[in-house]
């Protein structure tokens, strides 16, 4: 690989400095210290040191340059210590420069904004930012709780279940808050997050994950070829590992092309590129999940912008250049601070211009650690050697004079402030000390096949490259370059131009996908190295399980890798095991004697990084927590200053307080008085309607009831109940005849929409014989029920005087259109929920404000009051009319007193199950009236009924009671209840038991009619 | 006696307001407009009656009823597809009852049903309409997916709409047309209006012409 | 997910909503002479009650209400998620049955 020099460390005694004067540019005036970045290379990288960036970390001001990520600032900045580990405490230091990271993890921001746990390699730097260490008290280098290492012996693998075991209701109060005291991450602000996220959909042909060499060549063949292309890059920049290698492609340094394939891509509208944006999971029909961090790297949002959205991205095709991580190697000391992946070391010399130490040590197991060796070198550092287990140096790399070591390293020797030295051991035992500040480490690279993963492809075992490869990919994807386990830079731009072109010709693309773009070939030879004896050896850094807890759990017998990672919560932290895995499944292996193929992997899921519950809520919080619903009369209500009550999505008027009322009842009782007194009326839209029309509407409707709707006059209306094809009460409704071949149905406010697909699933797929129309009108139509004894007098003055509304010219029951005053026609309906001489008026949804200002101007002599749901409630209640509660699906129409009504000379739905021999058992609960004895009482529903003198319990329960409310004409409370053998009861005093109240007083089982039962006021 | 009065209300009379939106600066993003004073109503062809439905369609406005999702704009109506063998139609101006003359054009081959009252008609355009449309629809709006004269009977936010595309703005930006239930409108207008803001929004009210 | 509507195209899977097992026929109360069926109880049990669960390739019902309202016969393997077919039910649309209470 010829390289290009990015840049010289300024010495090794003096602190490293940058060359450029930060005081020359304007935006540095402000008042930061510009002197920190000791560790700054003074040229090279993809840093702007024009634009330097204040920021803080645990309240200590630092700069860094617009480029850099917080990780990077501080490399630069020299800082090793970032974190304390979640178990043990120990110090930790920044390990990688990606999203795998699992040691740097901070707080970011403050206030409601406070975001903890997110990771320092993939924060973009910003001005202001402020940072804080997580997981130590009082600071980070002082942690007290740091004593938990001392007991680490201790606190093994599956001690939780082992020590806290008994007594187990100490758990929830005492040993798991301690725990989660001691161990931990980051605190949440506790506050409403002030942002907005939101969600969005995207459609493409090919969607090509990653924008490294694979990445770009897939995109750039597909967009050549014609085809609709999203390029989604989890970082801020396209590029990849091209950001952070040296190289050559097409006969130009890597940056060079990677400039020209930028500008090639910006020049095809077929591609969007979505930067920022990490595809998290995949799901059936070529979905895909990805979040995008719109302004995560502002301290706040622009206005009207979200800080995240979630996409949604529909791909025929996805081609995945996901890339590869590379492995820790497990070795005693391996979680020093100082203990960098080697691929890190790379990308913060050639991408951040941050040299991570003064004396790099590398410790690998092949080829490609030997790149960050050059790299160093190349970059003006010092070597300290490199400690290859191979014992080799590899072709290529001879002529770099770089002391080889041969063995492996068994200490590494530091504290808080990093790495001092390390010692390594060859394989005779000899031990040598070397001076290092920076331990660079590679065990190899892991293909990320996490995507490929998440619909059970099992991923494969291949010897060569000691890492798994995809396995089955989900249909339509394909793992490219070094995501599929193929790492040279030809074969990842040779795999990803291909899978391209291919993916572009599948969905019609017809032109030409270019030349395959040439780079090096390099060779990649690995010797795995599973582990180094002699101390504390982490598997997984984040979680603090180490080689040793690894083998406990296959001595204790947890020796799947599934019962492995729950023992030892390996790969449970926020990386999800993005480092750990391979390396715990390996040490398993090693210890039960299998190989790794057999040993095989846990199981992945989404989300591949972690996705804010908030990003996923989008829209839907707060107010807009839901799709509200608003009735015709909603916003006259509201001026009269309605009490909405939501009913589904609904918001209705629920009572209509006046001045000088005390509280709802007051209310409540006032509007009832006024019905049953006058009139009233009350915006009843929300019951869905629906137009069944056609010639066999009538047939239709008797087959959908219990009764008959066929012998229906035109101009009736008739009250009708709907089963479950098992027998019980569905909903119910009135059904009016406007024409032969028009009935207009009605359901609960509840069942409009379920009843809307069950009246479709009878029509397309019971009975497609039949030729009748279905649509849904509930919105076209604002219905108001007048109400009281005075509504025929307010009708007369909103009616046209034409129209006859007397008993004989309209009767009880009877459905026909009017015209009223002032040039409107309305359907009139006389029929009564509250048992008073009462009509339904309907007219379009758009005159509905306007039908409630002249039902006030109709009504104003006899002085109607508008009442609400409540109201209505009582009212049906004084009535006996079963509502929700008592349409339970639970109940029969026997149960409801409704029985009678089941036609015997036809089938309708549910009527052969209803015959069930429990369905018509003697002692059914059944629908019946409830007064207590006491009639100051208040009655309570849900309370029980039980027997008097029995104790209260499963056996005596006889019922319990549906519906309460306080019945402004008797002068007491009232309930329905549902009550076992209850008709033949009327009379009996039983007991009202209500265990949450604590209260228990005796009641007397009544008819549900409670006012009225000869109903002569509803006909009158 | 006292004065009776029918003005008809738009369920966004609350939500909408005449003017900008979201982002104050620069040109508004997105243009979204109620179309107010128009007839819509169900036509749902009766079982066997789909050919003498589209004849006596074409015969009253010139056009075909769409076979599949699309609006076709036929002389003095739009017709837009709703489902299998049923449409809309959608025409300017306000009536009472708009479905007697769509009686006497169907007689007794087709179903149908006002819908006048129970939807509201929005219409999106501007150069990020498909942006802001693409938080609340899942539908591909992609001009080679969706080109002028596609239709879709979709949901957002959980709730029914019909949208489609008419033809272009004088501007050259696409318009998207969405039929959306009454009792939602108020909700949903919020709801894009959000999805909008960061565009800049220039919100008005105009007849169906 | 996402279901190919015969009428719609593909749609994402919240416009949709699932019935269940596509294969149990609703039985006849009567019989064609207006007699009452002796076993019905029997055969609406089986109808509202047994279901088979098969791990593989099966008939489901599917009601396209976010969408145009169709009900819809979708064949789905209940392992991979796999659509293989969809079809629309016999009385979607306005078109007449090839026999009266044919099922698809």
């Amino acid at each position: 690989m010829s390289g290009t020099r990015t840049g010289r460390i300024s010495g090794d005694a003096a602190p490293l400095a940058f060359n450029e004067n930060p005081a020359a540019d304007s935006r540095q005036s402000r008042s930061v210290p510009a002197g920190t970045q000791s560790h700054r290379l003074s040229s090279g990288g993809q840093i702007d040191r024009k634009h330097p960036l204040g920021f803080t970390f645990d309240g200590k001001k630092m700069v860094g340059f617009a480029g850099d990520t917080l990780a990077s600032a501080l490399v630069a900045n020299g800082v090793k210590l970032v974190g304390r580990s979640f178990k043990y405490h120990r110090p930790r230091g920044i390990l990688t420069a990606g999203a795998e990271e699992p040691n740097a993890l901070v707080e970011l921001r403050g206030g409601a904004r406070r975001e903890p746990n997110t990771r320092a390699t993939t924060a973009e730097l910003y001005d202001g930012l402020a940072a804080q260490s997580q997981n130590r008290w009082p600071s980070l280098r002082h942690d007290v709780m740091a004593v938990n290492s001392l007991f680490s012996p201790i606190f093994v693998a599956g001690f939780y279940y082992k020590t806290f075991m008994w007594p187990a209701k100490l758990w929830e109060k005492l040993y798991e808050p301690a725990i989660r005291r001691a161990a931990g991450l980051g605190k949440a602000s506790g506050e409403a997050d002030p942002d907005h996220y939101e969600k969005a959909w995207a459609h493409c042909d090919v969607l090509v994950v990653g924008s490294g060499p694979a990445g770009l060549a897939a995109a750039l063949a597909a967009g050549r070829a014609g085809a609709r292309v999203i390029l989604a890059e989890e970082d801020s920049r396209l590029g990849g590992r091209l950001l952070s290698e040296t190289g050559e492609i097409d006969g130009k340094p890597v940056a060079e092309w990677l400039a020209d394939a930028q500008r090639e891509i910006a020049g095809l509208t077929n591609i969007r590129i979505m930067t920022r944006t990490a595809v998290f999971g995949v799901y059936d029909g070529g979905t895909y999940g990805a979040l995008e961090r719109v302004n995560d790297h502002v301290a706040v949002p622009p206005a009207h912008q979200p800080r995240q959205r979630l996409w949604r991205i529909v791909a025929k095709h996805a081609v995945v250049a996901a890339g590869a991580i590379e492995r820790p190697l497990v070795f005693p000391g391996n979680d020093r601070p100082g203990v960098m992946m080697a691929s890190a070391v790379r990308s913060y010399i050639n991408r951040f211009a941050a040299m991570p130490g003064r004396q790099v040590a590398l410790f690998t197991n092949n080829d490609d650690g030997w790149r960050t060796a050059e790299a160093v070198q190349r970059a003006g550092g010092a070597v300290a050697g490199v400690i290859d287990s191979r014992g080799v140096v590899p072709e290529g790399y001879r002529g770099l004079n770089l002391r080889l070591l041969s063995g492996v390293v068994s200490e590494v020797n530091g504290g808080v402030d990093g790495v001092r030295g390390i010692v390594v051991r060859d394989a005779g035992g000899r031990t040598q000390q070397i001076e290092a500040d920076c331990l660079a480490m590679s065990g190899g690279w892991n293909p990320n096949v996490a995507l490929s993963s998440f619909q059970r492809g099992r991923p494969a075992w291949r010897d060569d490259i000691a890492a798994f490869v995809p396995g089955q990919c989900p249909p339509g994807m394909v793992m490219v370059g070094a995501a599929g386990g193929d790492f040279s830079l030809a074969a990842c731009l040779r795999e990803g131009h291909a899978a391209g072109a291919v993916a572009a010709k599948d969905c019609g693309a017809k032109g030409m996908a270019g030349e395959v773009p040439r780079g090096d070939d390099e060779g990649f030879a690995i010797k795995p190295l599973w582990h180094v004896e002699g101390g504390k050896a982490f598997v997984d850094f984040q979680h603090d399980v180490t080689a040793s807890d690894v083998k406990l759990a296959q001595r204790e017998g947890f020796e799947s890798v599934e019962h492995l990672k729950r023992y030892t919560t390996l790969g449970m932290a926020t990386d999800q095991g993005k480092l750990s895995n391979v390396n715990g499944l390996a040490l398993m292996a090693e210890a039960t004697g299998r190989d790794i193929a057999d040993t095989g992997t846990t199981i992945y899921r989404p989300p591949y990084a972690p996705v804010a519950i908030g990003a996923l809520a989008g829209h839907h919080r707060d107010e807009n927590f839901h799709a509200w619903r608003l009735t015709p009369s909603h916003h006259w209500a509201a001026a009269r200053g309605a009490v909405f009550v939501d009913t589904g999505l609904w918001k209705r008027a629920q009572w209509y307080p006046v001045a000088g009322e005390k509280d709802w009842l007051e209310s409540v009782t006032r509007e009832v008085l006024a019905v049953r007194n006058g009139v009233g009326f009350c915006d009843v839209s929300t019951l869905g309607k629906v137009d069944v029309r056609g010639p066999d509407a009538g047939t239709f409707l008797d087959r959908l009831y219990i009764n008959t709707f066929s012998s229906l006059a035109v101009g009736k209306a008739r009250y009708g109940l709907m089963l479950r094809e098992d027998g019980l009460v569905y909903d119910d409704g009135t059904t009016s005849r406007l024409a032969e071949d028009h009935y207009f149905l009605t359901t609960t406010t509840a069942k409009a929409g379920p009843a809307m697909q069950h009246l479709e699933f009878c029509r397309q797929v019971l009975w497609p014989e039949l030729d009748v129309q279905l649509t849904s009108v509930t919105d076209q139509w604002a219905q108001f029920s007048i109400a009281g004894p005075n509504t025929r007098d307010l009708l007369k003055n909103l009616c046209d005087p034409s129209e006859d509304l007397s008993n004989e010219g309209f009767p009880f029951m009877g459905v026909r259109e009017v015209a009223l005053r002032g040039g409107m026609r309305a359907r009139l309906y006389r029929i009564s929920f509250s048992g008073e001489m009462a009509f339904e008026i309907g007219v379009p949804a758009r005159y509905g404000e306007a039908m409630a200002e002249n039902l006030m101007r109709a009504g104003a002599e006899f002085d109607v009051t508008p009442y609400g749901t409540e109201a209505l409630g009582v009212m049906r209640i004084e009535k006996g009319h079963v509502a929700g509660p008592e349409l339970s699906g639970t109940t029969t129409a026997d149960d409801l007193g409704l029985g009678k009504m089941m036609s015997k000379k036809k089938d309708y739905i549910g009527r052969a199950m209803a015959g069930r021999e429990a369905l018509i058992a003697p002692d059914r609960q059944v629908v019946v009236g409830i007064k207590p004895v006491n009639k100051a009482n208040r009655l309570r529903s849900g309370a029980h009924i039980i027997p008097k003198g029995a104790a209260p319990g499963p056996d005596t329960d006889q019922g319990y009671l549906t519906s309460v409310c306080y019945s402004p004409m008797l002068g007491h409370w009232i309930a329905l209840a549902l009550v076992e053998r209850g008709r033949e009861r009327h009379g009996e005093i039983v007991r009202a038991y209500d265990p949450l109240r604590g209260e228990d007083m005796e009641v007397e089982i009544t008819s549900p009619v409670f006012y009225d039962p000869e109903g002569g006021r509803q006909r009158g | 006696m006292a004065e009776y009065s029918w003005e008809a209300r738009s369920p966004l009379r609350k939500a909408f307001a005449p003017g900008r939106i979201g982002l104050a600066s620069g040109d508004a993003g997105i243009a979204m407009a109620e179309i107010s004073d128009f007839s819509l109503v169900q036509v749902m062809a009766r079982r066997g009656q789909v050919a003498n439905v589209a004849k006596a369609a074409k015969k009253a406005w010139g056009a075909l009823p769409p076979e599949r999702p699309a609006a076709v704009v036929g002389k003095g109506a739009t017709l837009i597809w709703t489902g299998p063998d049923q449409f809309f139609v959608l025409s300017a101006g306000s009536v009472p009852d708009p479905v007697p003359p769509l009686a006497a054009i169907f007689g007794g081959t087709a179903s149908l049903s006002d819908q006048s009252g129970g939807r509201c008609l929005i219409q999106l355009s501007g150069t990020r309409a498909r942006d802001a449309l693409a938080k609340v629809s899942s539908i591909d709006l992609h001009d080679a997916v969706f080109p002028i004269g596609a239709a879709a009977a979709t949901s957002i936010d959980h709730t029914g709409v019909n949208l489609w595309r008419g033809p272009d703005a004088a501007n050259g930006s696409s318009v998207y047309s969405l039929l959306v239930f009454t009792s939602f409108a108020d909700s949903l207008w919020h709801t894009l209006a959000d999805a909008a803001a960061e565009y800049g929004v220039e919100a008005t009210r105009t007849p169906l012409s | 997910m996402r279901i190919a509507c015969p009428f719609c195209g593909e749609r994402e899977l919240g416009e949709f909503t699932y019935l269940g097992d596509a294969a149990p026929k609703r039985p006849l109360a009567f019989a064609a002479d207006g007699a009452e069926q002796p076993d019905a109880q029997d055969l609406f049990f089986d109808y509202v009650y047994l279901r088979d669960n098969i791990a593989g390739d099966m008939n489901e019902r599917w009601y396209h209400g976010g969408g145009c309202r169709s009900w819809l016969t979708v064949t789905r393997n209940t392992t991979t998620h796999e659509i293989k077919a969809v079809r629309a039910a016999p009385g979607a649309g306005a078109q007449k049955p090839a026999k009266a209470g044919a099922i698809s």
